[in-house]
This record gives C-alpha cells, sequence and structure tokens, in this order.
C-alpha cells in the first residue's frame, strides 16, 4: 500500500428527496493502478456511492449530505458531470450507455478530449483492443447486441482518457461468458493505458477474479472489506450478502452470527 | 457524417478525417455537379412565376434547416419560430426605416438580435424537456409578435412597414431572377454551416445529448453550454432568413408570422424527415408547394369556379391529413422515401441493402 489514495470517498451520506437515506456513512480507498470491486445486493447503496463520485446524485434530487469524496487531492462532491470527467473520472452507465442513432465510429469521436490528435491515437488503440467495434465502426449503436452496447460504452469512457474508469453493473443482462471476456478486458485495459478502475458488481465472483480489493456493501454501509483473493476464498460472501446458496443451505440462525462475526473476515 | 449509400465494394478508409468527408463516391461528387448546374441554369428558363417559388422555397429552406438544428439533431422543441423569424424580418424594418440602415448592417444586426433571443429563450431548456420546452418556446412567439405590432400601431404603420430594395456592393436587388442566385446563395451557406457544424465537435455533441442526455455528460460533454449553443446558432439563422424574407418581399408586417407559420416550420422538419438536412430541405420545398399544388389540382377539377372560395379551407384541411399520413406511414418522412428509391437503384436487382451500410 505504498501507493498514494487516487480516490477517497470518507463517511459518505448520501439522501435522496431529501428523506431516503441510501448511503449512509461509507468510506473506500482506491488507490491508483488497483481494481477495486464494490459488491451489493439491490439497494445495498452501490450504484449511489458511485453516482456521487461521478456527480450524477442532481438528477434524481439526491445530496451528498455529509462526508467528502477526494479525487487527486480536489475535493469533488456536488460538482457536475462533465467538470467531473474532464478532472478525469469517466463513468459507464448501469444502462443506456450508448447513443443508438449515432454509428460506432461516431460514439466514439463525441465524448469530451483534450485535442483531436490524441483521440485518434487512442481510437487505434481502442480498435485493436476490441476488433468487433473496428470491424462494425458504421454500424448505428442502437443496433449493437448487448455485449457490443457493453464494449462501446466501454471504448467510449476510455476516449476521454480518464485516470478513474467506474463501471456500474457490467454484467447486466449479459451471458457468462461475456461478462467473463469483459471482465478480462478490464484487466487488459488496465494492464495498457494503466489507468484505476472501480467496478460495481452484483456478481461478486466475475469482478473478484480481476479485482484487487473490494467493498461489500449492505444497507448504505460496508459490511467487509479485503484483498480479493481472501473475499474470494469466502464462498461464504456469496451466499450471505448476494443471496446465492453453494450446496445445502445454513439456517437463518447460522446466518445471523456469521453476520455478527462478519468483522472478523475483513 | 459517415456514407449513407450502400456500397457494392465496401468501405476503404485509411483515415479518420475520411470517415467526415462531405462527399465520398465518385457518384456523389457526380451528381453535386449536376444539381449544382441545374440550380444554376433554372432561372434561365424559368418564368417569374417560378423563380418566385424558388425564392419561397430557398427563404423556407433556412428556416426549416435552422429549426432541423435544433430539433432534429440537438432534440429541443421549439414552437417559436415564426417568432424568431418575425424578429429578424422587424430588425431590418425598424433598422431601415428609423436609421436607413444598410443590407450589411440590418442582416448582421438581425441575427444578433435572434442569437439573443436565442440564449433568452433557450434558458428555460436548461429545466425542461419535450412538451413543456416547446410551450415556453410559444412565448417567444407571442412576445415578439407583439412588441413588432406595438411599434407597427406606435408608428402608424399599421399596414406594414414598407422596405425599399436593398443594396449590396452599390447593386440594387431587385427582380426575380438576381433574387434567385442571391436567396440561393444564402441557403446553400446555410447547408453548409449546418452541415460543418454536424459533422464537429458540437454536433456530435448536439446528436449525443438529445439520444441520452446523462450518459453525454458522464462522456464530459458541457449539455448546458451545448443546448444553448443550439438555440443560439438555430435562432441567428432563423432570425437572418427572417430579415432576407423582409427584403425579398418589401414588407413588413405582423400578419404574416402567426402561430400557423410556427407549425409549418415544424411541419417541413416532420414530413421531410426528422434528423436529416437532406429532409429539411425536402420538407421546406413540399410544404412550400403544398398549396400551389392544392390550387392547381383544384382548378382542374370541373366546375372550378363554385368552389374557389373553399381553397383556404381545403388547404388546410389538406395539410392536416397530409402531416398524419405521414406520421402514420412514413415517421422518416421524405427523406425516408428518398433513401427507399435510391437504395432500390443502387442495389438492382438485388433487393436488400447489404448490412455493411447501417442505415441512419
Amino acid at each position: 500500500m505504498s501507493e498514494p489514495a487516487l480516490l477517497a470517498v470518507e463517511k459518505l451520506e448520501v439522501v435522496y428527496h431529501r428523506a431516503i437515506t441510501a448511503v449512509q456513512g461509507i468510506s473506500l480507498t482506491v488507490r491508483k493502478g488497483q481494481i477495486v470491486a464494490i459488491l451489493g445486493t439491490n439497494g445495498a447503496g452501490k450504484s449511489t456511492t458511485l453516482r456521487a463520485i461521478s456527480g450524477f446524485l442532481g438528477i434524481d434530487d439526491a445530496r451528498v449530505t455529509d462526508g467528502s469524496v477526494t479525487f487527486n487531492g480536489q475535493r469533488i462532491e456536488n460538482r457536475p458531470p462533465h467538470e467531473i470527467t474532464r478532472l478525469g473520472i469517466a463513468l459507464v452507465p448501469e444502462r443506456e450507455k450508448v447513443f443508438p442513432n449515432l454509428t460506432i465510429a461516431e460514439n466514439l469521436a463525441a465524448p469530451f478530449t483534450s485535442s483531436p490528435d490524441k483521440r485518434d491515437d487512442i481510437g487505434d488503440l481502442i480498435y485493436q483492443m476490441f476488433p468487433r467495434l473496428s470491424e462494425r465502426r458504421n454500424h448505428l449503436g442502437g443496433l449493437l447486441s448487448g455485449g457490443e452496447r457493453q464494449m462501446l460504452a466501454l471504448a467510449s469512457a476510455l476516449i476521454c482518457r480518464p485516470t478513474l474508469l467506474l463501471v456500474d453493473e457490467l454484467s447486466l443482462g449479459l451471458a457468462p461468458v461475456v461478462v467473463e471476456e469483459l471482465m478480462q478486458r478490464i484487466a487488459d485495459i488496465r494492464k495498457q493505458l494503466d489507468i484505476t478502475i472501480v467496478l460495481v458488481e452484483q456478481s461478486a465472483m466475475a469482478a473478484l477474479a480481476v479485482a484487487d480489493y473490494g467493498y461489500v456493501l449492505e444497507n448504505g454501509r460496508v459490511v467487509l472489506d479485503g484483498q480479493a483473493e481472501r473475499l474470494r476464498a469466502h464462498g461464504d460472501i456469496q451466499e450471505f450478502y448476494l443471496g446465492q446458496t453453494s450446496g445445502d443451505r445454513r439456517s437463518y440462525r447460522t446466518v445471523k452470527q456469521y453476520r455478527r462475526s462478519r468483522r472478523w473476515y475483513g | 457524417m459517415s456514407s449513407r449509400l450502400p456500397r457494392a465494394s465496401g468501405y476503404f478508409r485509411t483515415s479518420y478525417a475520411q470517415d467526415f468527408a462531405l462527399l465520398q463516391s465518385r457518384l456523389e461528387r457526380l451528381s453535386f455537379l449536376i444539381f449544382t448546374l441545374a440550380l444554376a441554369a433554372f432561372p434561365l428558363i424559368a418564368s417569374a412565376f417560378y423563380l418566385d417559388l424558388a425564392c419561397q422555397i430557398f427563404l423556407a429552406a433556412i428556416g426549416a434547416l435552422s429549426l432541423m438544428l435544433l430539433t432534429g439533431f440537438a432534440g429541443q422543441i421549439s414552437l417559436g419560430h415564426a417568432g424568431l423569424l418575425a424578429a429578424g424580418a422587424f430588425t431590418v424594418g425598424i433598422l431601415s426605416k428609423e436609421w436607413n440602415a444598410p443590407f450589411w448592417v440590418t442582416v448582421p444586426v438581425a441575427a444578433l438580435i435572434g442569437a439573443s433571443l436565442g440564449i433568452v429563450f433557450g434558458l428555460p431548456s436548461l429545466r425542461l424537456r419535450g412538451l413543456y420546452l416547446a410551450v415556453s418556446t410559444l412565448a417567444l412567439h407571442f412576445v415578439v409578435v407583439y412588441l413588432g405590432g406595438e411599434y407597427e400601431t406606435r408608428r402608424g404603420y399599421s399596414t406594414g412597414i414598407v422596405i425599399d430594395p436593398p443594396q449590396i456592393a452599390g447593386v440594387t436587388i431587385g427582380g426575380g431572377r438576381v433574387w434567385y442566385y442571391v436567396l440561393l446563395t444564402f441557403a446553400a451557406a446555410a447547408l453548409l454551416v449546418c452541415l460543418n457544424l454536424l459533422r464537429s465537435r458540437s454536433g456530435r455533441a448536439w446528436r449525443a445529448l438529445r439520444a441520452r442526455e446523462t450518459v453525454a455528460e458522464a462522456l464530459g460533454i458541457h449539455i448546458a453550454a451545448y443546448k444553448l449553443l443550439a438555440f443560439v446558432i438555430s435562432s441567428a439563422m432563423a432570425s437572418v432568413a427572417g430579415a432576407l424574407f423582409a427584403y425579398y418581399r418589401g414588407f413588413v408586417s405582423v400578419e404574416a408570422f402567426s402561430l400557423f407559420l410556427s407549425i409549418q416550420y415544424v411541419a417541413m422538419i416532420i414530413v421531410g424527415g426528422m434528423g436529416s438536412l437532406l429532409g429539411a430541405i425536402f420538407g421546406a420545398v413540399f410544404v412550400t408547394l403544398f398549396p400551389y399544388l392544392i390550387e392547381a389540382a383544384l382548378l382542374r377539377l370541373p366546375n372550378a369556379q363554385a368552389y374557389a372560395g373553399d381553397l383556404f379551407a381545403v388547404n388546410y384541411t389538406a395539410f392536416g391529413v397530409v402531416m398524419i399520413a405521414f406520421l402514420l406511414f412514413e415517421p422518416a418522412g421524405l427523406v425516408g422515401i428518398w433513401r427507399h428509391v435510391q437504395t432500390y437503384f443502387l442495389l438492382w436487382p438485388f433487393k436488400y441493402r447489404p448490412a455493411e451500410g447501417a442505415r441512419r
């Protein structure tokens, strides 16, 4: 842990419609070059955390009421999304992520870049990384399959040359094979472009396969965090936090006891 | 803009710049040349009536192109277009009446006034969407028309303001043929401006924010700035169209800028085909010629004189029916039909376009 923290979320609290507290006191640290997975069931506060980082809370009438988000030493909570993107944080949203009325080439030309030359350089690299996009660059974004859309969304986020890439539910609605391939791409992206990545995921094992560090959220709090291998070693995570069974089901009592002792596993 | 035509032999582009070339194939260059020559030669053979029609079409085309930028590409619905035309026309009227201002002053000032109206009436778009935005732009129309009417009555021009024919570089512009070339130049310039805007960063930003506002913002596009930019550019262009209209008619009056005119412009971009500059031009041609076509058709009926008085009503009704028919049967508009025809001939004797030429 010699690398300094690129992104630090401290005691973040987010309230929707001034009434519903979605996130209460989440703290995360993302170091340069890491892939960090944020796991949890629906409503755990994963997406809210991600939106707080990328500045998209205002759209849903939500606000950061407490705590801070620091990126590269700058406070960024409650700043508008396009400014945050220009600071070097790119978001791949959960759904509706490509422009259906633009071709792939145009989708990749639309994002903000500091200069056209840089776009061409990274454009070449991206087409190498995703040959399917290169083959179909004159196709409309709206005619792509789910997996291709996900690739295109990743690619257009990379055009912004982010230092931190946020990916919301990469696996949403995709077949396990495709998820595996995309996760591999995520690992490639980190290696080739030297960027830091935060993955928000429900399918914990897919994310932990490439991540270095993981956080498990529940009811707007961090309930467990640790090195990815350690989390992976606990098949229990799937069962206790994400509700999938591995083999025989445990009784409610054991689950409860497990939860009481969960801090020790971190 | 990448190519729309199917290519039998595939795409052979080796640089990103080639993706954005305006004329991509030999066929496109050739047909462009022929079309330009035809347009240039038209006044030599046309009668005064047809020249007037052509001039009306050019004026409508500038207006429709500007509305297409705003609505068809940036996705901001506006019903205030007639207001902007009126603003341009009244700028010309007032400036030339009060200060005797020449053409090269009035038209840029009209553009400036249009642009500032665009900022003011673009501001609601940062909060409102769709129908709500459309209603807020209606206010623009009423404000401008009210102010124009007020000027007319205060100064005693209650029947309208008469404008002297303009002079460009010492030459007085009058007569159908000269106007034809002047308006053709302006329309061509407007088209070129739009084409270039659309293949630039702003054009992509507009289309991106029309499709997915949040994603566009996540990719670093400054939504508010680009929405306002769309309003400013579109309004300035519309205002110039209004100014030219005033000069062409030699007369400005609020009666010319009814709400129906706004609706006609919206009709142009819908009938022509949303999200296509060619569509805006098709729409302008269609909507301008439509009343004349109806009239001609009516006159061919037996006993035509008997219902000459109903012409106006028939016109409105037919216009409404055609609008509905387009929305139901060809939502892609005239440009959709045009592309079917194009594809048919280019692919003949085959039936389907190749998958590679993605349709837009």
